[in-house]
Order: C-alpha cells, then sequence, then structure tokens
C-alpha cells in the first residue's frame, strides 16, 4: 500500500455512454478496509459507475478525477486498472464458449503474477488453488472445465465471479448485484465468501438491491445512486430506511441538501 | 496487353532450351490473352496494378548468397532458388535412394522427353502468371521418387528473393507408384520484389504426397504462384498452406482426381493486416469416381486487408460417389477489413456427398472486456479467444517440427492485430 489514507478517491466524475449522459457528478472516497453500499434505483448508474472505473470501451469519462491507491485510474488501460488492484464482480457476467474455466482462472491469475513480479504458479499447484476456491462458494470442481459462464445458471455465473473474486485477491472489489438471483443459501455462501476477504487493506464497493445482503456483510457506509451521483449517505440503518420507504422520496425531494438536513 | 506482360514476352523470345516446344506453345497462349481488369473473373478482387508498376527486375549476381529460412528440429534437402537461379551448391549431394533431383538440362535424353510431355499438364492453362512462369521460368527442376521409395526426409523447395529482384521458379515433382514423399515450399523475398513459383505434382497410384506451402512475405512484395495435384488410384495427398499478404500475393491450387478412390487434404490458413491483399483460388476436379476431399480454408482479416477466397469443387458426371467438402470459417477484425468468398460446387453426378460452407464471425468485444477486467491483455485474450479455430488447423500439421515453427510465428502476428 503506497502513502496513502484513502484508496479510492472518486472526485466529480462526469461519464456518457454513445453521448447520453449517466454519471453526472459522482463523488466517493473508500479507506482500506471498508465496506461501502451502494443502493439506489434502477437505471441510476450504479453498474455504469463499475464500468466507468474498469475502463470499458464506449464509457467516456468527461471530467473528474478516480485515483486507486495513489494512481490514476483513468489513465490505464482495462487490464493494467484490473493489475493495480480493481475487481469487477458482474451484474451479468459474460459466456465465453470454447475457453474453460480453468484456462481463464489461470490466465487472469497468471496476468497479474506477472504483473506484480512474481513467478507463475505451476499448474498443479494453481488446481489446487481453484479447487479449494470452488468448494468454498458451493460450486462442483467440474466447473473448472466447462465454459466459462457456458450455460451456468444466474446464480451459478455469481459464484463463478466470487471464485475469480478469491482468487485474483484484489484491493478494491465491486460487486455489482452479486446477490441477485441467489437462493437463500447462496446468499450466505456470497456473504461468507466477501467476510472471509475482509481486511484491514482490502475494500469493497457492494452494489445492492436488497439489505437483506447487508445484514450478512455489514456496511461500514451506505449510499443511495440516483441519477448519477450520490444523493444521500448514512451508516448501515439507511439501508433499512431504504428497505421500508424505498425511493419515491426522491421524486419529491428538490436538492439533496434539504435531504441532509 | 501491359507493357509489363509485352516485355515478359519479348524477354521470353530470346530463350532457347530444352523446353522450346512447351515455351512456344505458352508464348502462342500468352499473346491472345488480355490482361485482367476488374471484369475479369478470375482477378475482379486482385487488381494488377501492382505488377504493371513494378520495379522488380531479373538481377544476375552471383555474388548474392541467401539462405532458406533456419527452423529449429528440422532439416531437408533443400532445393534454393536464389533471385530465380538454382543454387546448386547448397543442394546435398547424397539424395537418399528412390529420389533424384536435376535440372532439366541435365537430364538424359529419355528422362528429358518424358520430363517435357508431363510439363504443363497439371498446372491449367487458364492460369495467366502459370503461362507467364513457363516461358520465363530457366532453371526447371525435376524431382523423381522412384515406385516404393519413402522418402523420410522432406524436400523443401526455397524461392528467396533480394531486394528489387524479379524471379520465376519452376518445379515438377512425381512421385512413382506407392512412394512416399514430403515437400515444403517457401518463398523469403524482400521488398519490391516479385516472383512467380509453380510447382506440379503427379501423384501415381497409392502414392502419398505430404505438401507445405509458406507464404509468408509481407509488405511490397508481389508473389503469384501455383500448386497443382494430379492424384492417380488410391493416391493420397495432405496439403498445408499458411499464407501472410502483401501488396499482391495470389496462390492458385488444383487438385485433379485423375485416379479413383484418391484422396485429399488441403488446409490453408491466411492472417493478413495493415493494406494487404491474399487471394486463394482452390479448384478441385473430381474426374473420377469414389475420390474423397476435405478443404478446410481459415482467415483472420484485420484493419484494411483484403482476403478473397474462390473454392471450386467440380464433380464430374462419371465421379460417382465422391466425398467432397468445403468449409470457409472467416475472422473479420475490423470494419474496413474486407473478405471476399465464393464457394462454387458444380455436380454432375447423381450419387455424391457434397458439402460446403461460409462463415464470417467477428470478435467478441464483451468477451474481450471481461477478460481484460481479469487482468489479462487485449492481444492475450484475444488469442484465447479466437486463435482455437486457426489453432486446430496447426495441429493436423504432420510435420510436428514445422506447426511448432509457424504456431508461433501466426500466435505473434495475430496477438498484434488490434480490434477496430
Ligand atoms: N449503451 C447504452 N446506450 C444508452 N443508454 C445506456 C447504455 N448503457 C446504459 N445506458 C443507460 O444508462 C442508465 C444507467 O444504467 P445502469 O446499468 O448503470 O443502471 P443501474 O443503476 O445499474 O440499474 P439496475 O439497478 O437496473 O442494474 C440506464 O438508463 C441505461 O439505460
Ligand atoms: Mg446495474
Amino acid at each position: 500500500m503506497s502513502n496513502t489514507e484513502t484508496l479510492l478517491s472518486i472526485k466529480e466524475l462526469h461519464a456518457s455512454v454513445e453521448e447520453k449522459q449517466i454519471i453526472k457528478g459522482l463523488n466517493l472516497e473508500i479507506k482500506p478496509g471498508e465496506v461501502h453500499a451502494i443502493m439506489g434505483p434502477n437505471g441510476a448508474g450504479k453498474s455504469t459507475m463499475g464500468y466507468v472505473l474498469s475502463g470499458r470501451d464506449g464509457y467516456n469519462v468527461e471530467s473528474g478525477s478516480v485515483i486507486l491507491d495513489g494512481e490514476d485510474l483513468l489513465e490505464m488501460e482495462t487490464e493494467d486498472r484490473a493489475r493495480a488492484g480493481l475487481f469487477l464482480a458482474f451484474q451479468y457476467p459474460v459466456e465465453i464458449p470454447g475457453v474453460s474455466n480453468l484456462e481463464f482462472l489461470k490466465a487472469s491469475v497468471d496476468a497479474q503474477r506477472e504483473a506484480r513480479g512474481e513467478d507463475a504458479i505451476t499448474s498443479a499447484d494453481f488446481l489446487k488453488e481453484a479447487k479449494a476456491a470452488c468448494k468454498q462458494v458451493n460450486l462442483p470442481v467440474s466447473f473448472l472445465k466447462r465454459g466459462v459462464n457456458e450455460g451456468f445458471s444466474g446464480g451459478e455465473k455469481k459464484r463463478n465471479e466470487l471464485m475469480q473474486m478469491l482468487l485474483l485477491k484484489p484491493k478494491l472489489c465491486i460487486l455489482d448485484e452479486t446477490d441477485s438471483g441467489l437462493d437463500i443459501d447462496a446468499l450466505q455462501v456470497v456473504a461468507e465468501g466477501v467476510n472471509s476477504q475482509r481486511s484491514a487493506d482490502r475494500s469493497f464497493i457492494v452494489v445492492t438491491h436488497y439489505q437483506r445482503l447487508l445484514d450478512y456483510i455489514k456496511p461500514d457506509f451506505v449510499h443511495v445512486l440516483s441519477e448519477g451521483k450520490i444523493v444521500k449517505s448514512g451508516d448501515a440503518s439507511l439501508a433499512h430506511e431504504l428497505e421500508a420507504q424505498g425511493y419515491a422520496w426522491l421524486q419529491t425531494a428538490p436538492a439533496e441538501d434539504e435531504l441532509e438536513g | 496487353m501491359s507493357e509489363w506482360l509485352e516485355s515478359a514476352i519479348t524477354r521470353a523470345q530470346s530463350i532457347n532450351d530444352w523446353l522450346a516446344p512447351k515455351r512456344a506453345n505458352a508464348l502462342e497462349l500468352l499473346s491472345t490473352t488480355k490482361w485482367p481488369t476488374r471484369k475479369t473473373e478470375a482477378w475482379r478482387y486482385t487488381p494488377l496494378r501492382v505488377v504493371e508498376r513494378t520495379k522488380a527486375k531479373s538481377i544476375d549476381d552471383a555474388a548474392i548468397r541467401l539462405l532458406p529460412v533456419a527452423i529449429e528440429n528440422f532439416s531437408a534437402i533443400e532445393l534454393a532458388f536464389v533471385n530465380g537461379k538454382l543454387d546448386e551448391s547448397q543442394l546435398t549431394n547424397a539424395l537418399p535412394k528412390g529420389l533424384s533431383i536435376s535440372l532439366g538440362q541435365n537430364l538424359s535424353d529419355s528422362e528429358k522427353a518424358q520430363a517435357l510431355s508431363a510439363f504443363s499438364t497439371t498446372k491449367p492453362d487458364r492460369h495467366l502468371f502459370g503461362l507467364v512462369n513457363d516461358v520465363l521460368a530457366q532453371d526447371v527442376v525435376i524431382i523423381t521418387v522412384e515406385a516404393g521409395a519413402e522418402i523420410s526426409e522432406p524436400v523443401r523447395i526455397s524461392s528467396l528473393l533480394s531486394q528489387g529482384a524479379e524471379s520465376h521458379t519452376r518445379v515438377q515433382v512425381s512421385l512413382g507408384e506407392g512412394s512416399r514423399l514430403s515437400v515444403i515450399e517457401d518463398i523469403q523475398a524482400q521488398g519490391e520484389s516479385l516472383s512467380t513459383a509453380f510447382v506440379e505434382y503427379n501423384i501415381a497410384a497409392k502414392a502419398h504426397l505430404e505438401h507445405y506451402r509458406f507464404a509468408l512475405q509481407t509488405g511490397t512484395n508481389v508473389s503469384i504462384g501455383g500448386s497443382h495435384f494430379s492424384l492417380k488410384d488410391h493416391a493420397k495427398m495432405h496439403s498445408t498452406i499458411v499464407s501472410f499478404g502483401s501488396d499482391l500475393s495470389r496462390l492458385d491450387t488444383d487438385i485433379i482426381h485423375a485416379g479413383e478412390f484418391a484422396d485429399a487434404k488441403l488446409n490453408a490458413m491466411h492472417l493478413l493486416d495493415g493494406k494487404e491483399l491474399f487471394d486463394l483460388h482452390a479448384t478441385v476436379e473430381h474426374a473420377m469416381p469414389n475420390g474423397t476431399t476435405e478443404e478446410n480454408v481459415r482467415g483472420i482479416v484485420a484493419d484494411r486487408a483484403r482476403s478473397v477466397f474462390n473454392g471450386r469443387i467440380h464433380i464430374h458426371r462419371d465421379a460417382q460417389k465422391t466425398l467432397a467438402e468445403l468449409n470457409n470459417r472467416n475472422l473479420l477484425m475490423s470494419n474496413t477489413a474486407e473478405i471476399n468468398t465464393k464457394p462454387e460446387l458444380e455436380i454432375y453426378a447423381d450419387d455424391v456427398r457434397c458439402a460446403h460452407g461460409a462463415t464470417v464471425a467477428e470478435i467478441d468485444k464483451q468477451a474481450l472486456y471481461y477478460l481484460q477486467t481479469r487482468g489479462v491483455s487485449r492481444s492475450k485474450a484475444q488469442v484465447m479467444l479466437n486463435f482455437g479455430f486457426i489453432n486446430e488447423l496447426i495441429d493436423l500439421m504432420p510435420n510436428a517440427a514445422l506447426a511448432e515453427w509457424v504456431r508461433p510465428i501466426i500466435r505473434e502476428r495475430f496477438a498484434q492485430m488490434e480490434v477496430k
């Protein structure tokens, strides 16, 4: 960790997709070890935030800055952002037929180790780690042989995302609705997976619609993202409030300062 | 007629050697041939401007020494043409038993007569530059494998060109009954050069030819060539063609099932970048019954490159029980690249099994992005996602040393290509 108190700092971020502005002045500061939950209505820009941070093609940053661990994230290629410790668990993980899950996982781990100047891991050692990760997220090891996410059920895809996080050991994990579509047992598996990775130098952004996940993963902060910016922040109790009231207040609220007050 | 062709004809008229009768015939045909335009079907997508404007010329400099490319764990009987002239010093003195390699002019009278009667019989006359090669190739080499001889060491025919050179090379290969031979055709050319390189193969009954043609020359080179095969009863051939593109790279292959139960496999792959052009015209003639052909042509085309593939399979009326498959798969890397593919099946027999298909795929940008978010570099991700269909054909190369030589060269070229 470099000499900074902040792991992620997003300042006045504006970003657009296909000329349409989606992120409109986003500010967020995350310190090492913190868990931030982000909630908000459909279409608010939560997933877009993850895509912008990871540098997806077609997502254009118009202004603002993003610093991860002292480095200018927006200057980096997508793969370099990952190597710098950013991990995005997709809301809709991508299927890649023809590439086995194991090959995919190994290539990811190899690339990141190489970037850090570490020795390559042997195939046998990696297989051991991958099997252990499978077990931890409750996926049969046969999923290592299948094409990446190919024909996986919604919940299996989410667990596969989590498995990647376990193997890659990132500094900042963005979990985009990793709890959607999960059965009750799987929700616990995901929560335990995340909790097992919580540490003083790893932070999380947990995007979710349900307060239930936050019962298992206790967030330090909860933010409401609406129309491309954070309109309200609070502690874990905010999630309970939202669960009770929904987002109708967003329309009636003329300005965010009034909400704070 | 173009100036270039006129000058070629004039130059050819002053050559007088053992091939004179064949050359006279080809000259006759050339004098009545129209220089191709965009309306000429065989050259529709491949303009010949670069030939018309070429500055390449014949270079006769004995001091220029060029060597075939070195390949790990690979040795061959080297037939090296330097700027069109056979470099006999590179040919081993001790050929394996049953194999003979000789310049046409050094053959005995009876051998000469035989070679002459076979000359230009497998290569069809419709190939304009085949005729040019007929009249301009001088060091014509004849390779003969005796009946029953199994030659384990491959023969490599290299057309080596120095900067600015023009070269016309010609080899005639005949495999005796039940014999085996492996031949590699290669071009190594430096810039602004022009070559025609044609090889004819007569494969007797039960003989087996393993064949490779590498056309990895790029840049301003202009290469036009052909590999032509005639298969007798129960003869077999397995051919692998690997090409990049250049200002103009054109290859014509003809496979003629001239006997029954012949078996032909052709696997061709090409990777084109920049403004390169590669044009493959592959014709298969099933003239006799019970033949099988399996043809796989796969290409990756990036940037502003253009690929042309014309795959014709002609099943004659008597060629019953023919089994022929033609499959063309392409990956388009950019929306300014161009793929022109045209399978042509002509079937005149009623009891045959014949299939063909052509597909063009694009790179899956979402999958590419997904891999990159895991730290995998774009180029590595590209290879993981899309190299498989080319790799499959490399895996099918019977010669492991050649496969392991060419695999990283192709993979690296693909990894460097950009998605646009
Ligand atoms: N390629 C695109 N072209 C136009 N609009 C887009 C594009 N991609 C996203 N959007 C729009 O951007 C807005 C934000 O989408 P985003 O996926 O970030 O929402 P979200 O907050 O994650 O919603 P959800 O809770 O439903 O997952 C939406 O209105 C969406 O339609
Ligand atoms: Mg979303």
